[in-house]
């Protein structure tokens, strides 16, 4: 049956939106509003779902408290309630799932968030999470348009550039797991900011972008951070966009400065001698919000009073107010999150302390720039000696509506070449909240009516670990050789083999193979044998395993070669075929904590 | 079974209009009733749910979001201007915002205040309030005083409670050591 809509999904780390569009002659996006709790009993529909899980008591199901039109007897909610939830019962609430999803350091399939939550907490997995909002954004869809089921529609879904194959699948798995039909693709979120970019200038992007320019996107969601570098190529007269890099998957965000803000502001009321509960926090942080994008506008305010309200009904007389001035805010957020760099910068990784509670990683180096520099030092050409910096910046993320921020951001980098002028904010409206799911949107219609597209393929390498034969050393792990399966750039519908001596499988009991993805080694084809490597060339992470079996067949071992596929909506797989047998086997990645 | 069929029918019919009407007809004989075999569809288990007024729920909002129930209750001889200046600060504010959201006001003419505006011949009184030297039926010109409001939607939030806390506008918050 033929889809009536396209609907692009923006999975976010703290909001998720869902934008569709009728596949007709234009391309006409509208944003599905989405029924949810705002507070008990109380359902008011947004642009956005907030994606927080709360999970209820057993008081609230019974009561019916957290029932939707679409589903009776909940014990838990989706959405506004679940994040204003969060800052009172922190240990029933669910947040930054996404995260967790391509944290490789814990079993992402088990039932481990709220992390730390009390014994009497059902938990779940950073999976179902993730199926919690998307259930909830397909009943929204399906409420709205009951003749026209989610399965019967074209379904577009972003995911993090910097996402590896695991997460990608693992968010695969959720999106199958809540309803949404098996071909949706997935699509990087940079690249879905500037496919709402395109919808919105038309025809005009022509004249914008020029042969041999480079657009980067800075995309600052509420927790992480996602670059990709998109050059402008020529084929056949026809401009052609190129993804041509993406950066690491960066956990530092909007929230962390909202925070910084947050803390530095009751520094404040402490001095006042006023203690902030958690409600009272949570308010602070709100209008510290406001502060920031007031105070760092392009000519703001040089002065923003908070307050925070008092507690009781007695309002006016328990509410307490500080002046925040533009230059502290400045200098904890611009020199903190922003600060000025030099291209040769590099992130600082701090020591570790001595305990370490696994959570998630959060990055040591909060400076963005610092994370910038490299990104840029690695991927944009050097002529001789200098720089040659991106033409256009394109920002999203609501972190941005503190237009100081893009101003900082454009600064820094123009001092890296102070020759190169030609580095400027991409002209045209930049839709710093809902751009992503948009841009999924009009992906989703170009791939239908034969639109532009942006080329690109696989944004990094991927290399399978192989211990070397030879005589063991007790004691000694035996050396590791990465064999290159997947090229950088590999297209999506396409398939490798890759050229390798025979490797000999064990029947019967599980194999498993050490990964590993390279943001930097572009050159590598299939077979490529790497000896050694260094931390930042070669990233681990999740082991792939299979195991192998045989009918009919007395024998133990199998030689194999390893044939790799990315499949037509964008999702890894590695093939283990036999060479003198028919066999073949699919290796599948192992996501449980070691 | 029937019961329940019943009084699922009598909700209906109480909120629903074009239902109501055509029930009407259908008892009067004056309408055949239309034959379609439809899938069965599984029935709902819950009570037809409670209506609440919209004017509660959209009370709940504001002070929810913005604690507007609050800052009206409070005697504001108590404090003085710059008290109330800072509380009012935030929840004028936040008001607006949850205003905004649900209603979208709109000013009802582009003309500037103080600008000259001028009405039809046959207008609505609902939509201009005219004062000074008025006679005859117009069109009138003059200067405008104010430029009107008009919401642009109703979008007050859904309630699904039930009879006995309806009238609820703000729960006991209640801190445990």
């Amino acid at each position: 049956m033929a889809s009536k809509y396209v609907i692009g999904i923006d999975l976010g780390t703290t909001n998720s939106v869902m934008a569709y569009s009728e596949l007709g002659e234009s391309l006409d996006i509208k944003l599905l509003k989405i029924p949810q709790l705002v507070a008990e009993n109380t359902i008011e529909a947004h642009d956005s779902l907030p994606s927080f899980s709360y999970l209820g008591t057993t008081a609230e199901t019974e009561n019916g408290t957290l029932n939707l039109p679409w589903a009776e007897e909940r014990d838990f909610a989706t959405g506004t309630l679940a994040r204003s939830r969060g800052a009172d019962f922190p240990e029933r609430t669910v947040g930054a799932a996404k995260s967790w999803l391509c944290h490789n350091k814990v079993d992402r399939r088990a039932a481990i968030l709220p992390w730390n939550a009390p014994s009497e907490v059902s938990k779940i997995s950073p999976v179902t999470a993730a199926q919690q909002y998307l259930e909830h954004l397909v009943s929204a869809w399906e409420s709205e348009f009951p003749t026209t089921p989610i399965r019967e529609q074209q379904v577009v879904l972003t995911v993090p550039a910097s996402f590896d194959p695991v997460a990608r699948e693992l968010t695969r798995e959720a999106a199958l797991a809540a309803g949404i039909p098996s071909d949706f693709v997935l699509l990087e979120e940079p690249q879905s900011a500037i496919y709402a970019w395109l919808a919105q200038q038309g025809d005009q992007w022509r004249k914008k972008l020029k042969v041999g320019q480079s657009v980067l996107i800075c995309d600052i969601g509420g927790g992480t951070t996602d670059l990709t570098l998109i050059s402008v190529d020529e084929e056949d007269g026809e401009l052609v966009l190129r993804r041509v890099a993406v950066g690491d998957h960066l956990l530092v965000g909007g929230d962390n400065m909202d925070l910084a803000t947050a803390h530095s502001v009751s520094q404040k009321f402490a001095e006042k001698g006023t203690k902030l509960n958690p409600w009272q926090s949570v308010s602070l942080w709100h209008s510290c919000r406001a502060a920031k994008e007031a105070l760092l506008s392009v000519d703001g305010p040089a002065t923003h009073s908070v307050s925070v309200l008092g507690r009781g009904s007695k309002l006016i007389g328990g509410t307490i107010t500080v002046e925040v001035d533009k230059s502290e805010i400045a200098s904890a957020l611009l020199d903190g999150f922003f600060p000025a760099c030099g291209i040769d910068d590099r992130p600082q990784r701090q020591p570790a302390s001595g305990f370490q509670e696994i959570g998630l990683p959060y990055e040591s180096d909060p400076g963005i720039t610092r994370h910038i520099a490299a990104f840029v030092n690695a991927h944009c050409s050097h002529d001789s000696g200098e720089v040659k910096l991106p033409n256009h910046v394109l920002f999203n993320g609501g972190v941005f509506k503190a237009t100081e921020f893009q101003e900082r951001l454009l600064q820094v980098m123009s001092d890296w070449n102070p020759n190169d002028h030609s580095c400027q904010r991409l002209d045209g409206t930049h839709d710093l909240d809902f751009s992503v799911a948009r841009g999924a949107c009009n992906y989703g219609w170009s791939k239908a009516t034969g639109g532009i597209r942006i080329r690109g393929g696989v944004a990094k390498s991927y290399y399978v670990g192989i211990e070397t034969a030879g005589l063991a050393i007790p004691g000694a792990p035996r050396p590791l050789k990465a064999l290159c399966v997947v090229p950088f750039g590999m297209e999506e519908g396409t398939q490798a083999d890759v050229p390798s001596s025979e490797i000999g499988l064990v029947v019967g009991q599980p194999v498993s193979f050490r990964f590993f993805e390279s943001n930097t080694r572009k050159e590598d084809a299939p077979g490529f044998v790497l000896d050694h490597w260094t931390e930042e060339e070669l990233d681990e992470t999740d082991p792939l395993q299979a195991t192998l079996t045989l009918e009919n067949s007395e024998e133990t071992f199998v030689p194999v070669k390893f044939d790799s596929r990315i499949t037509e909506l964008g999702i890894f797989e590695l093939w283990c075929v036999g060479v003198n047998s028919q066999g073949q086997w699919k290796l599948e990645f192992n996501v449980r904590e070691e | 079974m029937g019961l329940m069929a019943a009084s699922k029918a009598f909700f209906k019919l109480l909120f629903n209009k074009e239902l109501s009407e055509s029930f009407q007809q259908l008892v009067d004989g004056r309408l055949q009733p239309k034959l379609e075999s439809k899938p069965a569809k599984p029935v709902r288990k819950s009570e037809p749910k409670p209506k609440r007024s919209d004017a509660i729920s959209l009370l709940s909002a504001l002070q929810r979001e913005a604690r507007f129930l609050d800052i009206v209750s409070e005697s504001l001889g108590d404090y003085s201007d710059a008290q109330v200046g800072a509380a009012a600060r935030d929840v004028l504010r936040d008001s607006g915002k949850v205003i905004e959201r649900m209603f979208s006001l709109r000013p009802l003419t582009e003309v500037e205040d103080g600008a000259s505006i001028e009405t039809p011949s046959n207008f609505d009184p609902a939509e201009y309030r005219l004062t000074g030297n008025v006679s005859g039926d117009g069109p009138f010109s003059g200067n405008v005083a104010h430029h009107g409001w008009k919401a642009t939607k109703c979008d007050v939030p859904q309630w699904s409670g039930n009879k006995k806390t309806e009238m609820i506008v703000a729960p006991i918050e209640v801190e445990i050591a």
